[in-house]
């Protein structure tokens, strides 16, 4: 079967998702083998969202004027004491696209309705649904988006080998990575994903990942990779809880210290002290 | 076919698994219908013995230096505070706490394994029934690691009840939010046997055996969750908590972003750092 359009596409995945209602069989060889545990090709210095430009100018270059002005206003009171422009610093989640950057290896589970891509750190479970779904009229924002997909064979080979995946209502603030480059605060952005394994290797799975937003002067296009290792019978699954950073706290739009023996300290030189008045 | 031994399960579930990789199709027909999402109800949902009121009334048979324990923890929250709670931080409230579901959980159940998904913090339980034995080494997790076997115990020919251990479960942990709490020597064992109602297929049981050093005898309760329709609703707690931590002391955010006490005459925080001379 050729590569098809969205209607065909979902006409198969709904055809598929009845024969599995009814039958109650749920055939797997209709599927690419996704089992394992995936890991982000090129580690911690693959830390950027683009490793393909040159951190800092060269990503920022992709913002329109005004949100290289909030990029760089952030950062500058950042170094002033105020706020981390990383939001996972305070537990907040990575949200969509940054989660797919996979800092912990992540699985994905392919049922015929949907296919969960789980990582280990928390408020990160991608619901993508494959069963024909639109997307609804009102959506509630989340930091992981709300995701629909479509399973394509591309080679005709009878078996799926592609998922694209559209994924909207994110959730702010969110960031692409942790250096802080800013999403437009409308909230409209909107990801697509093409999701494969590699031609050559079956072990290397390829997402080519679209981001369209507002404060972007051009979709901004980026391919993250993951590798699993076939010999892995058993993958050892960590958890990752969000520690927050004691040594920081946020009260109101105010960033304080605090201090070793726990007492809250100014961030800046000449900080004013919080409003205590809830305690008269 | 009757209620199996271990053994027994362990072979038919490695059938099943064999057969599934040979074929390649899994059999959905072959497990109980667990779709959709499950939430606890009832009045008394909050409390980790259904039967019995909260607090000391539950009767967890905890020995003495944990129900002194216990019994602090009910004397701070009676004076506003939280406890010994570690969830109101948006911490894992580890097991057995998460299996509550006072927010919904579902399941996701193929032939090597059963996720159990945790709408809070989207945690995952992962309960191998792929008939392995113990790693010698486990990982450490607050939900820990959980083996299972899928069990027929009408003899109908479709699995109806999963029986589940879980080990290797670490950090700090309590039953519930009032606080009784479990061992911190991480070495907890539950147990579990979840099923569907014999006449209703909309309620889901699961009797929950805690074996743990903090108590005097393995304390057995059971929990039961109702069916609701599947919508994932995501919980972030961190984007919303109004709990904040300033060294050992606990405060409340207001609407208004300022700090206030969470106790009644709770003293502001020392802001000695601020009128001394800054650098």
């Amino acid at each position: 079967m050729p590569y098809q359009g969205t209607t065909g596409a979902l006409a198969l995945v709904a055809a598929l998702a009845l024969s599995v209602s009814g039958a109650r069989a749920f055939d797997e060889s209709r599927f690419p083998n996704w089992k394992g545990q995936w890991v982000a090709l090129g580690g911690a210095g693959n830390a950027a969202w683009d490793t393909t430009l040159p951190p800092g100018a060269g990503e920022r270059a992709l913002l329109t004027p005004e949100y290289q002005a909030v990029f760089a206003a952030n950062i500058k009171a950042e170094a002033a004491g105020g706020p981390a422009l990383d939001p996972t610093s305070r537990c907040v989640p990575a949200g969509m696209p940054r989660v797919m950057m996979a800092v912990q290896p992540m699985e994905i589970v392919i049922t015929p309705g949907i296919t969960y891509f789980m990582f280990p750190a928390f408020d990160s479970l991608r619901h993508i649904y494959t069963d024909g779904r639109s997307f609804p009229a009102q959506i509630e924002p989340s930091f992981i988006g709300t995701s629909i997909g479509q399973w394509q064979d591309t080679d005709g080979d009878g078996r799926f080998d592609t998922l694209r995946i559209e994924t909207r209502a994110i959730r702010g603030p969110h960031t692409y990575d942790a250096s802080g480059i800013p999403f437009h605060k409308d909230g409209e952005a909107v990801v697509t994903e093409k999701v494969y394994a590699d031609k050559a290797d079956q072990n290397t799975l390829h997402d080519e990942i679209t981001t369209r937003d507002h404060a972007l002067l051009r979709p901004w296009t980026v391919t993250r990779s993951y590798r699993r290792d076939a010999g892995q019978v058993r993958p050892e699954w960590l958890e990752v809880l969000c520690r927050r950073d004691a040594s920081r706290v946020l009260i109101g739009d105010q960033n304080y210290k605090v201090s070793p023996e726990g007492l809250l300290m100014p961030a800046v030189k000449g900080q004013q002290r919080p409003d205590l008045k809830y305690f008269k | 076919m009757l209620d199996r031994s271990a053994m027994g399960a362990l072979a038919l579930a490695a059938a099943l698994a064999m057969s599934v990789a040979g074929a390649k199709a899994f059999d959905d027909a072959s497990y109980p219908d667990w779709s959709g999402y499950w939430l606890a109800f009832g009045a008394a949902r909050g409390s980790f013995d259904t039967s019995r009121p909260k607090g000391l009334e539950q009767q967890a048979p905890l020995k003495p230096e944990f129900q002194k324990i216990l019994e602090a923890s009910i004397a701070d929250i009676a004076a506003g505070g939280q406890g010994n709670d570690p969830g109101y931080h948006c911490g894992s409230h580890g097991m057995p706490r998460v299996m509550l579901a006072l927010e919904p959980i579902f399941f996701v159940i193929l032939p090597q394994t059963t996720y159990v998904i945790l709408e809070r913090l989207s945690q995952v339980r992962r309960i191998f029934t792929d008939g392995h034995a113990w790693p010698v080494q486990l990982p450490g997790a607050s939900v820990g690691y959980s083996i299972g076997q899928w069990i027929d115990t009408d003899g109908d020919g479709r699995y109806d009840t999963l029986q589940v251990e879980t080990r290797g479960i670490n950090g700090t942990r309590v039953y519930d939010s009032n606080g009784a709490p479990l061992h911190p020597d991480n070495s907890t064992i539950v147990k579990e046997r979840i099923s569907l109602d014999k006449s209703d297929p909309n309620i889901l049981h699961n009797e929950i055996t805690t074996i743990d050093d903090a108590l005097t005898r393995p304390w057995t309760i059971m929990r039961s969750y109702r069916r609701h329709p599947a919508v994932w609703d995501e919980y972030v707690c961190a984007a919303t908590n109004e709990h904040l931590a300033i060294g050992h002391d606990d405060y409340l955010l207001s609407a208004d972003g300022l700090l206030m006490p969470v106790k009644k005459g709770q003293k502001p925080p020392d802001l000695r750092y601020f009128d001394a001379p800054q650098p």
